[in-house]
């Protein structure tokens, strides 16, 4: 009863995988693939590796961007301001301490300390989507400060 | 002989079936009842599957210790009454005899319990069913026992709802959503998805589930039925949506809106999905959960500087919240007990590590519960008697539970991880 949709995401996942993977693959190319309407990425390389750089990292229990984070995020600021067409995804994290719920809540606070640095910037709220995940997509696995300093982060995309 | 290898091999098959939890029981509480389990008259396949599933029911609770059935005496009947003297002296509290009654469609137990002390009948009782369902009959024993023992609604015929992610060997996750009786026998897989599924919340008839799925690409709660598997997102909103709970009468759920930019706490009436706002804090507000007589609920909010809970009640005008956990820099997602005379929580102490703790209404220090490191997603069962909850152990995530009286179990998967327990309501 569940099986179209499953396929559906199963195939999506897979697509996305794809195209993480394979780095080489060129603008046009990337641009050109698309799962049922959803565009899986439009950005140049170029573009990706700015925004793989400037993962921003938080303190436990923490929203608020250190200096070396604001460092990271002025190349994005730059980018995002010399080129208008690009729109971005702002996706917030948490370690695995503390409660789910709070931790997605946490998240997302994280990912609104980004985007208001950028809107602050004079980027327009429109271009910047906003989500967490709060602690469900771990980057380190592990129970340690390691793991858990490099889980609390936000990425852009 | 015959019967041992049949009872060996009942417990062994289990482990090969994909996805099944097994109970483990760590720990019983220091005085339980005695208790003597006639084996049931009847078939006896079907009565060795009554007395295993009953046995298990029991010894969960912690309250129980029943007498091996190798020490089990003939029952003696003098002038239509039970002889008794031997079962005390066995050092017996109680004795359960019980008869199965088969016809071509039904599957019925007759049950009585006597109390040795008192030497007298407590309860008779029948209970009705159809041949393919003997763990539900076992259930419903189960549950007839423990309540003219101890006084309180038993809850073997409750069911569980919780997460189960299968990682493969690329390291990619699938997550499923299941169902199961409160043993973790009886799976069922209620959606599977690539992408996380959190926060299970049962309706309080048990029909009903309500969930956070990241299916979309955001979290999003949808509510699903169960028979049919028929679901449907809650709002049509472009927004992040998380945290459900079903308000007792079924009518209302409160959810956490991202719309506002921040969490908050908003009561939906699911008739004509109308949204009413419950707090305004710059701070995170969510984790919210229902009051049993539905006139108040419980949050975590953040406003203090550190995540705290709170309690806010419905039944006044744009009411305060008031807070409720002081000991700590971390108490989350609470839950009432089901008279309200305490609370279910998430706890970090001083060493770091996350605990269920209890506090009660009445008393101004927090019970500290578990002892593992991280441990989290408690729910309280219907009875108030037992918690279950989720652990880790080393890199595994599985349920354990516990009961006030000091009992332990736990509830290891046969593959992948489990977490996020919910318990149901009483289901009849």
């Amino acid at each position: 009863m569940k099986r179209s949709p499953n396929t559906l995401f199963a195939l999506l996942t897979l697509l996305i995988f794809a195209g993480c993977s394979s780095l080489e693959i060129t603008e046009e190319a990337v641009a050109n693939q698309s799962v049922a309407g959803v565009s899986i990425s439009s950005k140049s390389v170029a573009t990706q590796a700015v925004l793989a750089n400037a993962v921003v990292y938080f303190e436990y229990d923490k929203s608020n961007l250190t200096a070396k984070s604001i460092q990271a995020l002025r190349g994005v600021s730059d980018l995002l301001q010399r080129n208008s067409k690009i729109t971005l995804s702002i996706e917030g994290h948490a370690d695995e301490r503390g409660t789910r719920e709070y931790n997605l809540a946490l998240g997302q606070r994280r990912a609104e300390s980004v985007a208001n640095y950028l809107i602050a910037n004079g980027i327009n709220r429109n271009r910047l989507n906003v989500k967490s995940y709060g602690e469900e997509r771990p980057l380190a696995l592990g129970s340690n400060d390691s793991a858990w300093s490099k889980n609390r982060r936000v990425e852009l995309k | 002989m015959k019967n041992s290898c049949l009872i060996s091999l009942l417990i062994l098959f289990p482990t090969f079936v994909f996805g099944e939890l097994f109970l483990e029981i760590t720990k019983g509480s220091e005085d339980p009842f005695k208790i003597a389990i006639i084996p049931f008259e009847g078939n006896s396949k079907t009565s060795n599957e009554l007395n295993s599933v009953i046995q298990n029911d029991l010894v969960r609770t912690g309250e129980f210790s029943i007498l091996d059935e190798e020490l089990l005496l003939p029952i003696q009947i003098i002038d239509e009454e039970l002889v008794y003297t031997d079962w005390k002296l066995l050092g017996m509290d109680y004795l359960v005899t019980g008869k199965i009654i088969k016809t071509d469609n039904s599957l019925d137990i007759n049950y009585e319990i006597y109390d040795i002390h008192k030497k007298r009948k407590i309860r008779s009782s029948k209970v009705f069913g159809i041949p393919n369902q003997i763990r539900q009959l076992a259930h419903y024993t189960s549950d007839g026992i423990y309540e003219s023992i101890t006084g309180i609604k038993g809850i073997a015929a409750t069911r569980l709802l919780y997460v189960n992610e299968i990682k493969d060997s690329k390291f990619i996750s699938t997550y499923k959503l299941m169902l199961a009786d409160s043993d973790g026998k009886n799976e069922k897989n209620l959606l599977t998805s690539s992408e996380p599924i959190i926060s299970p919340s049962w309706s309080p008839d048990g029909k009903k589930v309500a969930y956070v799925s990241f299916e979309t690409g955001i979290a999003k709660v949808f509510i699903q039925e169960i028979s049919s598997g028929k679901r449907e997102a809650v709002l049509s909103k472009d927004t992040q949506i998380s945290s459900p709970s079903w308000s007792p009468d079924g009518k209302y759920l409160s959810l956490t809106l991202y719309q506002d930019g921040n969490a908050e706490i908003y009561i939906l009436r699911l008739r004509d999905r109308t949204l009413t706002r419950m707090t305004k804090q710059y701070s995170i507000d969510t984790e919210s959960s229902w009051s049993p007589k539905g006139n108040k609920i419980l949050f975590t909010s953040g406003r203090s500087g550190s995540p705290q809970i709170y309690e806010l009640d419905l039944r006044k005008l744009n009411p305060k919240a008031k807070r409720l956990s002081f000991e700590g820099t971390y108490n989350a997602k609470a839950s009432y007990l089901p008279k309200e005379e305490g609370i279910i929580f998430v706890h970090r102490a001083d060493d770091g590590l996350f605990h269920i703790a209890l506090k009660y209404k009445k008393e101004n220090f927090i019970r500290i519960l578990t002892e593992a490191k991280m441990d989290e997603s408690p729910s309280v069962a219907p009875n108030g008697n037992m918690v279950i909850y989720g652990i880790k152990e080393g890199d595994l995530s599985m349920l354990a539970g516990f009961s006030l009286s000091g009992a332990r179990f736990k509830l290891p998967a046969s593959s992948g991880e489990v977490r996020e327990p919910a318990w149901s309501n009483f289901l009849r």
